[in-house]
């Protein structure tokens, strides 16, 4: 695909000249009275349209096919040519339009048949149209400017479209040669300029109009190199319809466009939009709309051979083709994510026809329709689908063949595919608090971020502290916590958000105070699970390890965490219990991960590894001392859950299965361990090694060691 | 991307190479060899490949059809049996109907032709094919380039020497040109031996079969996954732009949108995103199927345990019917979303979008959207009962307007239609009357064709002649109103034939008893 094809851009060289005035001679009969009204009145004289609004009205045609389809980036420059030029537009964007044009043609109305024939000339058009080529459009300009030095890359090709009235072949070859001429001076003036482009090549196409009954002067010629830079190619056309046809089918081939044709559109009233003023609003027919759009919606026809089958030449021009595809009754509304292989934006060929205007208000109000693709073998498969997406109509190619994708593994067989309570509702609410919206082109904030980094970066934020299972967290299965939640994890707090958090803080201690119990899981746990100061400890470690994670936001998240220390400040034996409680839930951790070869094997919810850790805490109750004396103390409390988000794949994982042997030993040996105290080098051993002198590297600044292991 | 194995079973592939040392072998074995190390490789890092096996001489055979056993496929090829002389065109024409009729033309598959580079003689060979490429008539086309997207390998059991002292090289090239240049020869570097096959087969994995390997983002969430089929490279714009971009490793959620919102966006291509666990030699432990032996499946069945954010996303992304933004790479996005394939199961997969930033036009750039908690207003409403999306474009389509078209008499005729029967119904229908005389004058004005405008003006004149007496009053006067100001615009006086000017209601009032003071 290339931007900077021809058909970037097109200038349109309509002929102004007093003979342009003539009629077409194809006549419109304008007064159809009705049969109740008829008597006596004399119907007037039908009228009839001048070559010149044949040629308007036509080439209005293709630029609104040509704006419907492609509304950046196809730009068109429409040039007026009598005694001088009437440049109607200019290649910029927000000029691009048929409603603009309109205008300017009604400014220069129709061509004036008393004016001097002999300083007339649509050569003054064609001239102005290569001038015009060799001015930069802005998309030019900009991919230049991207491009820096290789900004040579950036093509000027364009293609002029002469609607005119030629005397003869001769008339027709004269204007050609000036179109070369002017090219080649052009070319030379544009080298020497910023704003100027050379033209690297040019499509020339005069089509020669003459009124009906007439014989053409000019005959018809394919298209033809005159030079390495221009082509040129004649097309003689009557006016009126003829004229309309052969701009339907230019405008398809200067902008790879085909032809589809929906077939069996019923137009029962549930569906019919325009109706009022139709007699036949109850009876309920099939009709037929033809859509034009890009022809790469219909590739797979070509490629598959299947065009000719699928395909009747349309009514109106027996030129072109067009492939028929069947309306298929939509259902309700659901919302389906359709696998979809190219979406092309649709423009009806007879755009205000009842049966036209039926079917793209019927999509406009949001409706989509499959359709159906009649194939060789007559089995039928739905190939495309019409939607419409803001205004804009599409036609989606959808995939009807094998998928390679089929019969996958499915996602619960693979990594955490067992896991079961994950926190999915939770996720839920995360997604649609992170959906996303649309801003403004000027939004940038203070950082000048874009919307899209601000995104990123608020993700980033929610994600701190997120714990991925139910039995991970406490915190955020508490109604309680909810309000302090939303809040902190926000880029800036108001001093009432602040008090909302210290709120939760309160309420919490309240809680604590009146022993309300915790949602801490206790599914499969023995006994009672975790004593309820235990349990308040735990969450509030929890609470303290989200906050923290956000305390370098701002001073405002800072006084969130100092609130939360202050509230749950305990006397110190219990102090340093909380402190202990920590360690050993590290190691606990170190347990689960290679308790599965362990008695301890079945303790999979944290509650019931809890009940481990108080029960070891009376034992080693006495061994106070050595631990609080370990380098370890100072850490913040957040280790735990970090392991949560960083550490997803125990480290210890390719063990196997246990022997009888090992499990008995195991059992013993931690009977008997309850009966002494533990010696603190074997406490903290890995495979009976102990490491020493631990306390350095911590000090040299490098991350927690514990057991000889990582803890992060 | 599935794969077609072309297995060159002429018999020129049974020459035996002399290999010091004991066994004898021939390029066949050779040939067998190099296939099985593939095969082996696709079973173990790409084993969601669909695999077909071609074997071809003067005739082709399917041997085995599309599959992703390797087992058949590897018995296949080892019972592989000798038969005549090469005949390629034949072969490849099979390939292309194999493929087409397997996965039709849009999606894009790899071919694999295993040869000895002796590719025929005579009526038949590849040079008697490629000699007569240009003189093919319609059905009689030379099967390359494919009519699907393809990669075209050949492996040659042979040296490149071997090859260039023969014309062999060369119309394999001319062959590869073919298919536009998409594809690579491979020849075997020094003797021909079991270890320069594997060496040859070796650079192929790497080229075409590499798993890719990524890290899915969502802030600080992340897994680990193989993105399979891996994403191919694209090229945006040959003469722009002609460098290929590539998938990063790095996939970053943006973040989320409903699906009625990206509304079936058309894509590139489809990826299966599973989660792997990375172990600390770095290569991945599967994503689990059958045949492991007990240690893969008790590592598995850890994996598996451990919390995965890839297994939370798509429960998240299914139950609440949204997909996520990701970030493939610079103006590059893509979409992950929960794909079911049965009942039962279902996936997590990723979506690619054209490169670009702005690749759905209802969501307008990417670049530009942001949570949407920045908002002032919560653009989804309190009770989500809105959307921001689609976006609207800033000019409406012809359809969604009243445009005038003419073409075809019928349009002309229903528009003055329209104009009349509301004449007949003045004045309660005077807004629609003038909203349809201005609609017809502009388009008039506009085309130049002011003889209608005249015309007009005589039908709204007898009108006003043939009003019963029972007619309101003000239809007399607004009738002839109408009909002067469309005279006037005629003439094309730039005072009333202004584009922009539109014919308003002549102000009547006779509730006043004042009888229809004129007052414009």
């Amino acid at each position: 695909m290339r931007v900077f094809s021809v058909s970037h851009k097109t200038a349109f060289v309509v002929d102004h000249c007093p003979y342009m005035a003539e009629s077409s001679r194809q006549l419109i009969e304008c007064d159809m009275l009705t049969k109740s009204r008829s008597q006596g009145v004399i119907p007037l004289a039908p009228v009839s349209k001048s070559l010149w609004t044949c040629a308007i009205e036509c080439s209005m045609e293709y630029c609104r096919i040509l704006y419907d389809i492609y509304p950046t980036k196809k730009l068109v420059n429409y040039i007026v040519s009598d005694s001088e030029v009437h440049i109607l537009n200019s290649w910029k964007q927000q000029d691009q339009s048929t409603h603009e044009l309109m205008a300017a043609l009604a400014a220069v109305g129709p061509p004036n048949p008393r004016q001097d024939p002999e300083c007339c000339s649509v050569l003054h058009g064609l001239v102005a149209a290569v001038e015009s080529l060799c001015k930069i459009t802005e998309y030019q300009h900009e991919s230049r400017t991207a491009l820096m030095d290789t900004a040579d890359r950036v093509a000027n090709r364009g293609r002029i479209v002469c609607l005119t009235n030629a005397k003869s072949d001769t008339h027709v070859r004269m204007l050609e040669d000036c179109v070369l001429e002017t090219i080649q001076e052009q070319n030379k003036l544009a080298a020497g300029s910023d704003r100027l482009m050379p033209i690297q090549q040019c499509e020339l196409v005069l089509v020669h109009i003459y009124p009906q009954g007439d014989d053409t002067l000019v005959s018809d010629r394919q298209k033809k190199e005159l030079s390495s830079v221009l082509s040129s190619e004649v097309h003689s056309v009557r006016a009126g319809r003829y004229l309309a046809c052969k701009l339907n089918v230019l405008v398809q081939q200067h902008f790879d466009l085909a032809s589809t044709t929906i077939t069996n559109i019923p137009m029962k009233p549930t569906l019919n939009v325009c109706e009022q003023e139709e007699q036949h609003a109850n009876t309920s027919a099939n009709y037929d709309v033809e859509l034009l759009h890009h022809r790469d919606a219909h590739m797979e026809f070509i490629k598959s051979g299947d065009l000719h089958m699928a395909g009747s030449t349309s009514r109106d021009s027996g030129l072109k083709e067009t492939v028929t595809l069947k309306w298929c009754t939509p259902r309700t509304n659901s919302v389906e994510l359709h696998y979809c292989t190219g979406a092309y934006r649709i423009s009806p060929v007879d755009v205000n026809s009842r049966p036209s205007s039926c079917l793209t208000n019927f999509l406009l109000n949001g409706r989509s329709v499959l359709l159906e693709q009649p194939r060789k073998s007559g089995s039928k498969v739905i190939s495309h689908m019409l939607s419409s997406h803001g205004g804009e109509i599409f036609l989606h190619v959808l995939n009807s063949t094998r998928s390679t994708l089929e019969d996958p593994p499915s996602i619960s067989e693979g990594c955490g595919g067992r896991v079961t309570d994950y926190r999915i509702t939770d996720f839920g609410e995360f997604m649609r608090e992170n959906r996303l919206t649309p801003f403004p082109d000027s939004m940038v904030d203070a950082a000048g971020r874009a919307p899209v980094e601000r995104a990123k970066s608020q993700l980033e934020r929610h994600t701190r502290y997120w714990p991925m299972i139910i039995s991970q967290t406490t915190i955020f299965n508490m109604q309680a916590v909810v309000p302090l939640a939303n809040l902190i994890v926000k880029d800036t707090l108001t001093d009432e958000d602040v008090l909302t958090c210290q709120k939760t803080v309160y309420n919490l201690v309240d809680m604590e105070r009146k022993s309300d119990p915790l949602p801490i899981s206790t599914v499969g746990s023995r006994g009672k699970g975790p004593k309820r100061d235990e349990q308040y400890r735990i969450m509030w470690n929890e609470l303290e390890t989200l906050v923290k994670t956000h305390v370098g936001t701002s001073e405002r998240h800072q006084r969130v965490l100092e609130c939360i220390s202050a509230c749950r400040s305990k006397p110190p034996e219990e102090e340093e219990r909380k402190k202990r409680g920590r360690k050993r839930e590290d190691k606990e951790d170190k347990t689960e991960k290679n308790g599965k070869d362990t008695e301890e094997k079945g303790w999979t919810t944290d509650s019931e590894r809890l009940k481990g850790v108080m029960e070891r805490e009376k034992d080693e109750q006495s061994e106070c001392e050595i631990i609080k004396d370990s380098p370890d103390s100072p850490e913040p409390l957040n280790k735990k859950p970090r392991l949560a988000t960083e550490e997803q794949q125990p480290p210890e994982k390719s063990k196997g299965p246990v022997s009888l042997l090992t499990l008995w030993t195991n059992r013993i040996t931690q009977a008997n361990s309850r009966k002494h105290q533990e010696f603190a080098g074997r406490l903290s051993s890995v495979n009976n090694k102990a490491e020493l002198y631990q306390h350095l590297k911590e000090e040299n600044g490098m991350d927690v060691h514990e057991n000889g292991k990582t803890t992060r | 991307m599935p794969t077609v194995v072309l297995m060159d079973s002429s018999l020129s592939m049974t020459r035996p190479v002399s290999v010091e040392g004991s066994e004898e072998f021939q390029r066949k074995n050779l040939a067998v060899h190099g296939l099985t190390m593939l095969f082996e490789h696709m079973a173990t890092n790409y084993r969601m490949e669909f695999t077909s096996l071609i074997a071809f001489s003067s005739l082709w055979e399917l041997m085995v059809p599309f599959t992703r056993d390797y087992n058949t496929l590897q018995e296949a090829l080892n019972n592989l049996e000798d038969y005549d002389k090469t005949c390629l065109e034949a072969a490849l024409q099979g390939v292309s109907n194999v493929v087409q009729q397997e996965w039709g033309t849009a999606c894009p598959c790899q071919v694999v032709l295993v040869t000895d580079g002796a590719l025929g003689i005579g009526r038949g060979s590849l040079r008697h094919s490629l000699q007569t490429v240009k003189q093919r008539v319609e059905d009689k086309k030379f099967p390359l380039p494919f009519p699907f997207p393809s990669k075209f390998y050949v492996m040659c059991i042979a040296n490149a020497e071997e090859l260039q002292a023969t014309d062999g090289m060369d119309n394999l090239e001319q062959l590869v040109n073919l298919n536009d240049g998409e594809g690579q020869i491979y020849t075997m570097e020094g003797p021909l031996c079991l270890k320069s096959v594997q060496s040859m087969f070796g650079k192929l994995i790497d080229q075409a079969y590499s798993p890719f390997h990524a890290v899915l983002r969502c802030g600080n969430l992340t897994s680990d996954v193989q993105v399979f089929p891996r994403p191919e490279p694209v090229i945006i714009d040959e003469e722009v732009d002609p460098l290929p971009k590539t998938v990063q490793t790095d996939l970053e959620i943006v973040g989320f949108i409903e699906i009625g919102d990206i509304s079936s966006p058309p894509v590139l291509s489809r990826h299966l995103v599973l989660p792997i666990a990375v172990n600390k030699e770095g290569d991945e432990m599967g994503t689990g199927t059958s045949d492991e032996t007990e240690e893969e499946t008790s590592t598995n069945q850890m994996a598996g345990k451990s919390p995965n954010f890839c297994v939370l996303l798509h429960g998240s992304l299914k139950v609440e019917g949204m997909v996520a933004l990701v970030q493939l790479g610079p103006d590059w996005f893509g979409m992950l979303y929960s794909q079911a394939d049965s009942k039962k199961k279902s996936n997590l997969m990723m979506s690619l979008f054209e490169f670009g930033s702005e690749p759905l036009p209802w969501l307008g750039r990417i670049s530009q959207l942001g949570p949407a908690s920045d908002a002032a207003e919560n653009p989804y409403g309190e009770d989500d009962s809105k959307s921001p999306f689609p976006i609207q474009p800033k000019h409406k389509r012809s359809y969604a307007q009243n445009v005038t078209v003419w073409i075809k008499a019928s349009g002309l005729q229903t528009d003055v239609q329209k104009i009349l029967r509301n004449a007949r119904k003045l004045p309660e229908k005077t807004q629609t009357f003038y909203k349809e005389l201005n609609r017809l004058r502009k388009a008039a004005l506009a085309f130049g064709f002011w003889e209608l405008l005249k015309n007009m003006a005589e039908l709204l004149e007898r009108e006003c002649t043939l009003l019963p007496d029972s007619a309101h009053p003000d239809a007399a006067f607004q009738l002839s109103h109408a009909a002067q100001q469309l005279k006037l615009a005629s003439s094309g006086d730039l005072k009333y034939a202004g584009f922009e000017h539109n014919i308003t209601p002549m102000l009547t009032d006779f509730s006043g008893g004042g009888g229809g003071t004129e007052r414009i």
